[in-house]
This record gives C-alpha cells, sequence and structure tokens, in this order.
C-alpha cells in the first residue's frame, strides 16, 4: 500500500477516534454480566439457567450451534457474495437472527429482562456490521487505487455519515427491543429485492444490453484512434456556477451538477439507517447519489464506499466502547471461515447458472424474508413459516 | 469454554507464561498468537488466490477495458458512451469487489478466532492507557500487535518460495491495474496538450 493509502485509512480511523473521544461517556464494564445477573434464574422461559452450558457471548443456555453449522451458513453467504452481491450481507443478519435462534433466544427476555433483550438485540446489529465493515474497507482501498475517490466529496458524505452513525447508537442502543428490529430489518430487506428485482426485468436487462452496445459502437469507431489522443478542446474541470443550492462543474466539456447540501444530509440519513439496522449502507449510497443528487458515477462509486468505512467504523467503534455491546468473536470468526469458502465456490457454480436466473432466485427469498421478518416484528407473529 | 479453544488453550497459554512477569508475559503471548494468525491467514488466502485466480483475471479484465473505454469516450466529450461504458466497468468493478470480500475473510478468520479464544481468558483484563488515562481491554492492544506481526513477517513471507510463486502472479495483476486509466491520468495529458 502507497503511504497516500496510509494516510486516508489514518484519517478514516482518526475521524472515528476523535468522534468517539468528543462524545464518549464512561464505559460500563461488565454490561452483560450485569444483565444476566438481574435475570431471573431457572428453568422457565425468560430465565437463565447458571448450570446450562454456555452459548452465544458466553451465556448459559443461550443458543450454541455447532461451529461447523456457522461455517456452512458462511459457505452460504460466501457463495451468494461471489455470485449475486449485495444480498450476502442480509442472509448474514437472516442468520444472526433467524438460523441461529437468537431473535427467538432475545424475545424471551421481553417480560422478565428487557435489558437483556436489548443487549441482544445490539450485538445483532453489530454482528452484523463487522461482516459488512469488512467489505467497505476492502472497497475503499480498491476505489483509491483506481483513482476513483474524490476526497473533499467523500468528507462531505463522512462528515454527515460520522455524525449519523454515532448519534444512532448513542441514542438507540439498549432501548430497541428485538421484535421493532426484525420488523426494520425486513423493511431493509424489500428494498434490496426491489434493487434485485429491477435488476431482472426487461428494463433492467435492456439497459445493460444498451450499455454494452453502445461501448461496444464506441470502442468499434475509436479502436484505431490512440486511446484518449483525440480531445474536444475544451479545458480540464472547470466549475462553471457554484452556491449553496447548486455546483455546476464540466469534466473535458461533459458537465454534471450537484447540490452541496445533498451530500452532506444523505450521508447523515443513511449513516443513520445503516447503524440502527447493522448494515453497511452502500446500496442506498449509489442509487441515492446518482439518482436524486445525479451525481456521475465514476465520483458515487468510490466516495460512497469510504462513506460507508468512515461510518462503519464510528458505529462499530460507539456500540462497542461507547456502549459496551459486546459481540461474540468466535460466530463471526466461524463466519469468516465459510465466507472464504463459500466465495471460492461462486465463480465455479456461475458457469452452470445464469446470473439473471440466481437474482431471481434471490428476489423470491428477499420477498420471502421480507414478509417473514416485517410481520413478525410488526404484528408479533410470522404469516410464513420458519421466520 | 468451547471444546475448539480447550483443545488450544493449554497450546496458546503455553506463550502466556514464557518469564513469569504478567504485563511482560501478556504482551509477547498476544504478539506470538497474532504472529501466527498473520501466518495462518497469509497461507489461507493464497490458497484461496490460487483456486480462483482465472475467474479474478476474467473480471479484472472487463473492468480494465470497460474503465478504460470509459476514460477514453470521457476524453472525446462523448457523455452517452462514457455511461454505457462507465456502467459497465461498474458491473465489472462489484463482481470483483465481492470477489475479494471472500479473500479477505480468508486473511482475516484467524484472528478473529484469536480473539474470540482471548475472550475467554482476558476478557475482565484492563490496561490504563498511558498519559490519556483510563483503561482499554485486551482487543486494541491485540489490534496493535497484529499489524505489527503482519509486518514483522512481511520480509520472511518475501523469501519464502510459495509466496515468491504468488506474489509473481500478483504482481503481473498489478502490473494490469497500473494499465488501468484513471481521470488523473487524464488530467495529466490534458496538462501536457
Amino acid at each position: 500500500m502507497n503511504k497516500r493509502l496510509w494516510l486516508f485509512l489514518g484519517i478514516a480511523v482518526a475521524v472515528a477516534f476523535v468522534a468517539n473521544a468528543v462524545f464518549s461517556e464512561p464505559v460500563f464494564a461488565g454490561k452483560l454480566e450485569d444483565a444476566i445477573a438481574k435475570t431471573p434464574k431457572g428453568t422457565g422461559v425468560g430465565m437463565i439457567d447458571p448450570q446450562a452450558p454456555p452459548g452465544f457471548m458466553g451465556i448459559p443456555g443461550a443458543p450454541h450451534s455447532f461451529l461447523l453449522w456457522y461455517i456452512l451458513w458462511g459457505v452460504w453467504v460466501g457463495w451468494i457474495f461471489s455470485s449475486v452481491g449485495a444480498f450476502g450481507g442480509i442472509m448474514a443478519g437472516v442468520g444472526h437472527i433467524t438460523v441461529f435462534g437468537l431473535a427467538d433466544y432475545g424475545k424471551t427476555f421481553k417480560d422478565t429482562n428487557p435489558t437483556l433483550n436489548k443487549l441482544l438485540t445490539d450485538s445483532i446489529r453489530v454482528c452484523n456490521q463487522y461482516l459488512v465493515g469488512l467489505s467497505a474497507l476492502i472497497s475503499s482501498i480498491t476505489y483509491w487505487r483506481m483513482g476513483r475517490l474524490v476526497m473533499p466529496l467523500a468528507l462531505c458524505l463522512a462528515g454527515g455519515g460520522v455524525l449519523g452513525a454515532y448519534l444512532i447508537p448513542v441514542l438507540t442502543a439498549g432501548k430497541v427491543n428485538l421484535s421493532s428490529y426484525i420488523g426494520y430489518f425486513g423493511i431493509v430487506v424489500f428494498a434490496v429485492a426491489g434493487v434485485l428485482f429491477y435488476e431482472t426485468t426487461p428494463a433492467g436487462q435492456a439497459s445493460r444490453k444498451s450499455a454494452k452496445a453502445a461501448a461496444k459502437a464506441f470502442e468499434d469507431a475509436n479502436i484505431h484512434k490512440k486511446a484518449g489522443g483525440a480531445t474536444t478542446g475544451k479545458e480540464g474541470v472547470q466549475v462553471k456556477s457554484w452556491g449553496f443550492s447548486k455546483i455546476i462543474f464540466t469534466f473535458y466539456g461533459v458537465e454534471f451538477s450537484f447540490n452541496p447540501i445533498w451530500p452532506i444530509l444523505g450521508g447523515f440519513v443513511i449513516a443513520a439507517i445503516s447503524a440502527f439496522i447493522g448494515v453497511g449502507g452502500g446500496f442506498l449510497y449509489v442509487p441515492f447519489l446518482t439518482s436524486v443528487v445525479g451525481l456521475p458515477m465514476f465520483i458515487v462509486a468510490g466516495t460512497s464506499a469510504l462513506a460507508v468505512l468512515v461510518s462503519m467504523i464510528t458505529s462499530i467503534f460507539t456500540y462497542m466502547f461507547v456502549k459496551s455491546v459486546p459481540i461474540d468473536f468466535t460466530l463471526i470468526g466461524s463466519e469468516l471461515i465459510g465466507i472464504f469458502i463459500g466465495s471460492l465456490l461462486g465463480p465455479v457454480t456461475s458457469k452452470y447458472i445464469p446470473e439473471v436466473w440466481l437474482k431471481r432466485l434471490f428476489v423470491v427469498l428477499a420477498l420471502y424474508v421480507g414478509i417473514g421478518y416485517t410481520t413478525k416484528g410488526f404484528l408479533g407473529y410470522s404469516v410464513l413459516p420458519g421466520m | 469454554m468451547n471444546q475448539l479453544f480447550l483443545s488450544v488453550d493449554s497450546f496458546f497459554i503455553w506463550f502466556y507464561r514464557l518469564s513469569g512477569y504478567a504485563p511482560f508475559d501478556f504482551f509477547v503471548g498476544t504478539f506470538f498468537l497474532a504472529l501466527v494468525a498473520v501466518v495462518i491467514g497469509e497461507f489461507s488466502i493464497s490458497f484461496a488466490f490460487l483456486l480462483t485466480r482465472k475467474s479474478i483475471q476474467h473480471v479484472q479484465d472487463q473492468m480494465v477495458n470497460y474503465q478504460n473505454l470509459s476514460i477514453d469516450a470521457l476524453a472525446l466529450g462523448d457523455k452517452e458512451s462514457y455511461k454505457a461504458a462507465n456502467k459497465l466497468a461498474n458491473d465489472a468493478f462489484g463482481k470483483t469487489f465481492f470477489m475479494q470480500i471472500g479473500l479477505s475473510s480468508a486473511r482475516i478468520w484467524p484472528a478473529f478466532l484469536v480473539v474470540a479464544w482471548m475472550n475467554t481468558r482476558f476478557y475482565e483484563v484492563d490496561f490504563e492507557v498511558p498519559f490519556i488515562g483510563g483503561t482499554i481491554g485486551f482487543i486494541p492492544i491485540f489490534i496493535l500487535l497484529y499489524v505489527a506481526a503482519y509486518f514483522a513477517f512481511k520480509p520472511i513471507r518475501n523469501r519464502i518460495s510459495y509466496f515468491k510463486k504468488v506474489n509473481k502472479i500478483l504482481d503481473s495483476y498489478k502490473e494490469k491495474t497500473r494499465n488501468m486509466k484513471s481521470l488523473a491520468d487524464l488530467a495529466q495529458k490534458k496538462k501536457k496538450l
């Protein structure tokens, strides 16, 4: 890694540290132990049996899966990452909430110890964010190498993002019960299902086909010319007009414009949603910046990745070190082994299964999960089995 | 304690009993474990890379091709072609990005399992932060020592023939990425004109 990259990573980490140092309150060590101690002892529902074997986060009697199950779920998540993409993050969350039984277990403490119920909610959120934060880090480094990261705009986004990612853990840690969390998670799954669905529709397919045709036509027309040699003769980056509501600039004659307040507001709102649900937000940043703000794609991709990274670091630090939310490292480490194996399978299976059919499959799965979680969260029961 | 951790506990804790002076032993033991995590992670990621390199190469070629095409279109002021090529470059980038998530998890999973074991042994251990005050747990110290172990292993890694072979392949990719045009390259060309 070059010096500039280290500098950029240093800035990202420093912003998160400073945000926490400025606002932090004393850490309450042993928060989990306190919550366990205050829970009624026994073998009934909503009780903790001290004699039971330790499970999730070392809580006696908590769900505990054989490590192989964590790994196998990770294989599934890794396979989705390497064959379909963003839906892998959602599936990681589904694993924590449903497959490993953490949500149902946490809900048993709703009346007997609401503090433990909410602590488990926060822990699930942070476990999800660890996996997402990793992806944001990789993405930012790659975009940086590609020269697609525009630092001033990224800082604008990250500025709003740090505030959103700090405020949400501070305001909601220990306050969101599992039912509400699952309901909101379900809504986010619907949003991802919508994006996946669009990509499988004739319109979504056509836009890719027309892009391929346009790129091919351009390549054919210019294939014999020296790349980048012929130019319009227009000057480089030129700011035509700027103000609080609109900045118009041209890049070698191609005109772009955006409202500078949007990246800050967008960064704040998206980081807040991401920290609340425990997701990255990249799938929200990209359509927001291209469709709402109207920024060119080369700025959007890189800057949104950095914004996600900074807000993830802030959010994870705030949950863990300001609000003392415990996490289960065994679970995350085992899942990472599975993700590593699953990501090796994606390229193999993609030779035999067309991408569009995989996406269609995941649209159905996303709708199932979305309906199941939304009804379970807001109605108190899932209208679909297995959720 | 988890069965997995029970089986490695006597081996891991040995590193923490070298001198009998607890603070020193903690740092030495944690550094050794971090080093073990780095070494296993490096082998694991190189193995994953060797298995998937053909797919990576294919998608990366696509990405570089469309990225360069988009920059060429921009240089010619052809906004429509730029948008089309850029969309395809981003699609290809999306694929490489998620492949990299898998590869990166191959590198860091041992670190998480080491931290999980440390959590069973050092959960209640706090260290005073000099000059600033307050206390920190074992995790920030592990992160610092993990970074130190990574850089300590780097020169050794480059001397191992297996890693030399992997590095050679990686260097060829780096060369391709270097051939990928960026907006900064375009700006420099313009200055020269």
